[in-house]
């Protein structure tokens, strides 16, 4: 059941639809993909069909011959937003001939790990101190995998049914694995930087969390418990909209967060603006509208092995 | 893509490949929007050299006044101007992004000129967290203060816009946020800084941040895949830079553009041709910018000069506020020799 703030959200992305279908991350902007999965979710659950239909309509219009979806309907290259349109094609008509496609596409894609030589390789363990022939999701094809990208496929792939113990979702936990910050938490991918162990982030933390979690990677795994720690401490600070959000979710996902969700999930839902939407910003008034609204796509699912 | 052999200097930390031969030199010619004349018998380009030893209102104000006056500046007047600071990631201890003071000093100098809207714009290369950023860096707060927009380059409405590089493979079309496309006049507001991959980074490196990261991916890693050097050149001869002023106030040595220390040049570098600004940077740096590969390339397909023989340089004279800045032992082969 939605509660009157929850609706005035919903309302906020009905009233921000463009006339392709689509949403941009701001109002009135150009339609991209990721924005528009993610508005066409919060709309069907908040009982608009007919708006998240025509969301989807777009989705669908992105969608090459290969099954690939780009950033938006020109792109004639498939990349990292299609995990947005993964989760919309499952949530609001699951088992469609777009999402079977949509899957394979998003289970062949061709990251770098395959190019490199052995030299290539030794280079990265030496002074980036991680394994470049783990494959994962690079946010282009046949570009570096990246913890991000690597964590919303995985994410999209399990809720959208693909078993953990799936090669390339088995890979995937790898890589994030492998990427980790050793003092705890996750950036964008690169734990070192010659001598230098650089920062984790916030954003990314919560992703490679949520994503692990997902995939059923246990809790008593050191690597969850520092990631945990990590954003507790983050916690502290100043969270931008996006991070909060996908923190409520990996503190969802993980028994260990439980403590922490209502604190979190009101802070979140405390930067609701009074025409109820988040900073102006689609994708991220959607995303909180489903992460605060426990939807079933992105609620937690742990250790769906198959 | 396969055929691109990776260099060290780009595996230490991006896994990206390099493109260090076979630079299509001869399609370039001509055909840059930002190209400047060929070498002559004097200097041609103009390049300001402020001493500015702090962030203080007024030396900032004066030291941009000074600069704008002994340069050829852009008309701002009834302009839509775009001030591209650098804000590639926020560290409390460490000088990474582009001090938000100057860009505060130059938004009045700009609005003093007659500009008629000013806009803040970045797209960020590592986190992708760009509320944060723009909030803990003191941007966001500069950009309520000023009245201007703050723009997220990297989610910004985009499209596309055909090389200045024939031979372009992965930048043949280059996908360009709305607000570079349709600005009247563009500022490039570097940190000088050393840089693990390209050796320093200045006014055309900074350039990497006004591609949006929803089409080329965080840390901009196509643009690694292409070649640094050829996607500066690329993305600089394709958009033209109007002015760059270089933060250089307080910079960044060592193993930057982030895990680096703080150095302080006491300067602001500025002038309407970015390779002249770049080269007379890196030589207030102790860098010889012939031997940086993307400023080499950038002065061979004319996107200005390097030559110290082709730029005046009204202010200070370089040997007086030269501050060698610690190299990553992998570009030592850059310092000019003192002497």
């Amino acid at each position: 059941m939605m509660n009157e703030r929850l609706s005035r959200t919903a309302d906020y992305i009905k009233a921000h639809q463009n006339p392709d279908g689509g949403w941009g991350y701001g109002r009135s902007r150009m339609s991209y993909v990721e924005p528009t999965g993610l508005c066409a979710m919060a709309l069907h659950i908040g009982g608009d069909k007919a708006g998240a239909n025509r969301g989807l309509g777009f989705l669908k219009s992105c969608q090459k011959d290969s099954g690939a979806i780009g950033i938006g309907p020109r792109y004639a290259e498939g990349s990292w937003m299609a995990y947005a349109a993964l989760l919309a094609f499952h949530a609001l008509g699951p088992g469609g001939t777009e999402e079977e496609r949509l899957r394979n596409w998003i289970l062949s894609f061709q990251d770098a790990s395959g190019q490199f030589t052995k030299e290539d390789l030794a280079a990265a363990a030496t002074l980036n101190r991680y394994d470049a022939s783990i494959p994962g999701w690079s946010w282009t094809p046949r570009t570096t995998a990246w913890v991000e990208p690597t964590a919303l496929f995985i994410i999209a792939l399990i809720h959208a049914g693909v078993p953990a113990t799936e090669k390339r979702i088995k890979s995937g936990v790898d890589l994030i694995l492998d990427r980790r910050v050793p003092s705890g938490g996750w950036n964008f991918g690169n734990p070192y930087s010659k001598s230098n162990e650089l920062a984790a982030s916030m954003m990314s933390t919560a992703l490679a969390m949520v994503a692990l979690g997902a995939a059923g990677v246990a809790e008593d795994r050191p690597a969850i418990g520092a990631g945990m720690r990590f954003l507790d401490r983050s916690l502290a600070g100043d969270v931008s909209t996006a991070s909060l959000a996908w923190i409520l979710l990996a503190m969802k996902t993980y028994p260990s967060g439980a403590d922490q969700v209502p604190g979190i999930a009101s802070r979140l839902a405390g930067l609701q603006a009074d025409n109820g939407g988040f900073r102006g910003n689609l994708f991220e008034t959607a995303l909180a509208f489903l992460v605060l609204s426990d939807a079933p796509i992105l609620r937690p699912v742990s250790g769906r092995r198959g | 893509m396969t055929g691109n052999r990776i260099t060290r200097r780009e595996m230490v930390c991006l896994l990206g490949t390099s493109v260090l031969s076979g630079w299509p030199i001869a399609a370039f010619s001509g055909r840059s929007r930002q190209s400047a004349k060929g070498p002559s018998s004097g200097p041609f380009l103009q390049v300001a050299l402020l001493p500015c030893p702090d962030y203080a209102r007024e030396t900032l104000a004066t030291a941009i006044q000074a600069g704008w006056r002994s340069t050829r500046p852009p008309d701002v007047r009834g302009k839509r101007v775009v001030i591209k600071p650098n804000i590639v990631d926020v560290s409390s201890d460490r000088p990474i992004h582009t001090d938000p003071r100057l860009i505060e000093a130059l938004i009045l100098h700009l609005g003093g000129m007659g500009a008629r809207e000013i806009v803040l714009a970045e797209g960020t290369s590592h986190n992708r967290d760009t509320e944060w950023l723009f909030r803990c860096s003191g941007y966001e707060a500069l950009a309520k203060r000023q009245g201007v927009r703050l723009v997220d380059l990297n989610y910004d409405d985009i499209s596309p816009v055909k090389s200045v590089n024939p031979r372009a493979t992965l930048l043949k079309e280059i996908s360009l946020p709305e607000t570079i496309r349709t600005a009247d006049v563009i500022i490039s507001v570097p940190k000088m800084k050393t840089h693990k991959l390209a050796g320093i980074t200045l006014s055309m490196k900074n350039m990497f941040g006004i591609l949006p990261g929803i089409a080329y991916g965080w840390p901009k890693n196509t643009l690694h895949w292409n070649g640094i050097p050829l996607s500066i050149c690329e993305i600089n001869g394709t958009v033209k830079t109007h002015y760059s002023i270089v933060d250089g106030v307080i910079g960044m040595e060592g193993h930057g553009p982030i895990m680096g220390t703080a150095r302080k040049a006491g300067v602001l570098v500025m002038g309407d041709n970015a390779l002249a600004v770049d080269a007379t940077a890196a030589r207030v740096m102790g860098v010889d910018p012939a031997r940086v590969d993307y400023l080499a390339l950038a002065h061979k397909i004319r996107l200005g000069s390097l030559r110290r023989e082709d730029i005046a340089v009204a202010g200070a004279r370089i040997e007086q506020v030269r501050a060698d800045f610690a190299l990553d032992p992998e570009y030592a082969f850059l310092r000019i020799p003192r002497g």
